[in-house]
């Protein structure tokens, strides 16, 4: 079928225009990895001597260490509170009769259609006005609500395809409703569950700015690297890049290639 | 039991998510447009007057529109041949993979990737390094901290987005559709016009619709592409929260932000809907 709708001709334009996309997404990213272990305080070419400085130097600086681990933290939290609040909502959308559903539905994936700054002060005018001290229970707070319509949207998806008829057949043998989710559909929804944590958790992680707006002074990872970027130069902002791109792009990947194949999966099951 | 185990009551499985987007959404979203209309006098419009009465805050709007504009053409125009290439001359079995290809550092933060593209751009970037090394003339290229910069760094991340929504569109295409045009004797061009092109086009509003939000509100590629002295409205809401202060004027800001992304958002919406209830008469 390729055949028809793309000539020899084009298939070659296509091809090039492939791969010279993918020369200038991955060319500053490999730019920076080779920075990352090139030796001398400026970031210029000729490549000096390879050097594992700026690692260990990285390992050696508390703050980007402890901001690590905060934004670990904040991360795994919020992505499970976001997937098991957006696993319950996505079941409702999908097999109970909601009022005003396009309505409800609208709400939860709101945050998805809005930019994330508008999120972000909202939250923080509210604060203010209500007299709570910015602190990271809030970041989590805001992050979850970020990353929700994205639980949401994928678990819903999965959930769609599942004939109601496996949970009725359980109830009408005796089980509760409640059993038969936690015993039948949420190990049905397994992969999913498991890409929808990934890919919150990637989300979330990287956030910026409704951490920025949230926090006085505990600091996540990214308001540290923005910090670093805006205020001065540092030469191990290479290493932490690096190390955050392959972190992040470990997780997404795995993600993606869940919900991509699992996805050609399901549909060569029921073909 | 037979009829209450067919009727879920759905409040149990939705309260908890959507008491989480009414206290910091919905509540917050309010609160904020009620402190846009506050001011010193009582309620009014005093604040937006402010606004579009001050040079340097209208040029910051007319940045952002203008910069999200265009990345957003930029990043979708390229996205057409991208998920075509992915769609219809790779392997099936192929497909995923390509895509991911393209999506892989979207999945990384968006700070660093915008940090890495300094590296390239700069003066005694890796650009400008290649240039002198060919022709032996060491150059100025300038590029970096220009709206340029900006529009180049946010059209390719719309060009990811775009790519994605488009693909997804593109992928669930009959295949029988285009085999059965190709038999009746269409022509490439005409099974794309016919075919390809308008089934394609939810995705395509949807990559765009998704780009522009992003692009009007980041503050990350403005910043570190594009530098402070011309800011867009991003970094000056930003700076105005952890500098001045002035939380009506932040509200304000916000508001105008916001009415930006609705007015532009508009023409996509309800051609959405005229097409939504196309498809059901």
């Amino acid at each position: 079928m390729n055949g028809l709708i793309v000539n020899k001709f084009m298939l070659l334009i296509l091809t090039a225009f492939f791969g010279l996309s993918l020369i200038v997404i991955y060319l500053p990213i490999l730019v920076m990895i080779v920075f990352s272990f090139n030796s001398g305080k400026y970031q210029t070419l000729p490549f000096r001597e390879p050097t594992f400085e700026w690692y260990v130097s990285l390992i050696a600086d508390n703050s980007f260490i402890n901001s690590f681990f905060t934004s670990l933290m904040m991360a795994s939290l919020a992505s499970i509170f976001a997937t098991i609040l957006g696993f319950l909502a996505a079941y409702a959308f999908s097999k109970a009769k909601v009022p005003a559903h396009a309505l409800l539905f609208g709400i939860v994936v709101c945050p998805l259609v809005i930019p994330m700054i508008l999120i972000g002060i909202g939250m923080r005018l509210q604060i203010v006005s209500i007299g709570i001290e910015p602190a990271l229970w809030l970041v989590l707070l805001g992050q979850t609500l970020y990353v929700l319509p994205l639980a949401v949207i994928n678990l819903k998806n999965r959930i769609d395809k599942i004939p109601k008829s496996m949970e009725e057949a359980a109830i009408s043998l005796g089980s509760t409703r409640i059993k038969s989710i936690i015993l039948i559909l949420a190990p049905i929804c397994a992969p999913s569950i498991f890409a929808t944590l990934l890919l919150t958790f990637t989300f979330s992680f990287d956030e910026f700015v409704i951490a920025y707006f949230l926090t006085n002074f505990e600091v996540t990872l990214p308001i540290r690297i923005w910090t670093s970027l805006v205020t001065g130069f540092e030469p191990k902002i290479n290493a932490v890049g690096t190390a955050v791109f392959i972190f992040s792009l470990t997780l997404g990947l795995i993600a993606q290639f869940i919900l991509l194949f699992k996805q050609t999966d399901l549909d060569k099951n029921k073909a | 039991m037979g009829g209450s185990s067919n009727t879920i009551n759905p409040w149990p499985f939705l309260l908890p998510a959507l008491l989480l987007c009414i206290l910091f959404f919905l509540i917050p979203t309010v609160n904020m447009v009620i402190l846009s209309l506050t001011t010193e006098n009582g309620f009014g419009l005093d604040n937006f007057k402010l606004f579009f009465s001050t040079p340097h805050l209208t040029q910051a709007l007319y940045r952002s529109i203008t910069l999200a504009i265009s990345a957003t053409i930029m990043g979708s125009v390229v996205a057409w041949p991208l998920a075509y290439f992915i769609v219809f001359c790779v392997n099936k079995k192929w497909r995923p993979l390509f895509l991911l290809a393209i999506l892989a550092p979207f999945w990384t933060s968006f700070t660093i990737r915008a940090f890495s593209w300094q590296l390239v751009l700069s003066d005694n970037g890796v650009i400008a390094w290649f240039i002198e090394l060919i022709t032996g003339m060491s150059v100025t290229l300038g590029i970096l901290y220009t709206m340029n910069a900006s529009i180049f760094g946010l059209a390719l991340f719309c060009s990811m987005l775009t790519t994605f929504t488009l693909y997804g569109a593109l992928v669930s295409i009959d295949t029988k559709l285009i085999e059965a045009a190709s038999n009746l004797g269409a022509k490439p061009f005409n099974i794309f016009k016919d075919i390809i092109f308008p089934l394609g086009l939810p995705g395509w509003i949807a990559g765009i619709f998704l780009s522009f939000i992003v692009c009007v509100g980041d503050y990350a590629v403005p910043t570190l592409l594009g530098g402070g002295l011309k800011p867009v409205l991003a970094q000056i809401m930003l700076s105005i929260l952890k500098g001045t202060y002035d939380l009506s004027q932040a509200a304000t800001i916000a508001i105008i932000l916001a009415m930006t992304v609705i007015m532009c958002g508009l023409p996509l919406i309800i051609y959405g809907m005229l097409r939504r209830k196309r498809v059901s008469v």
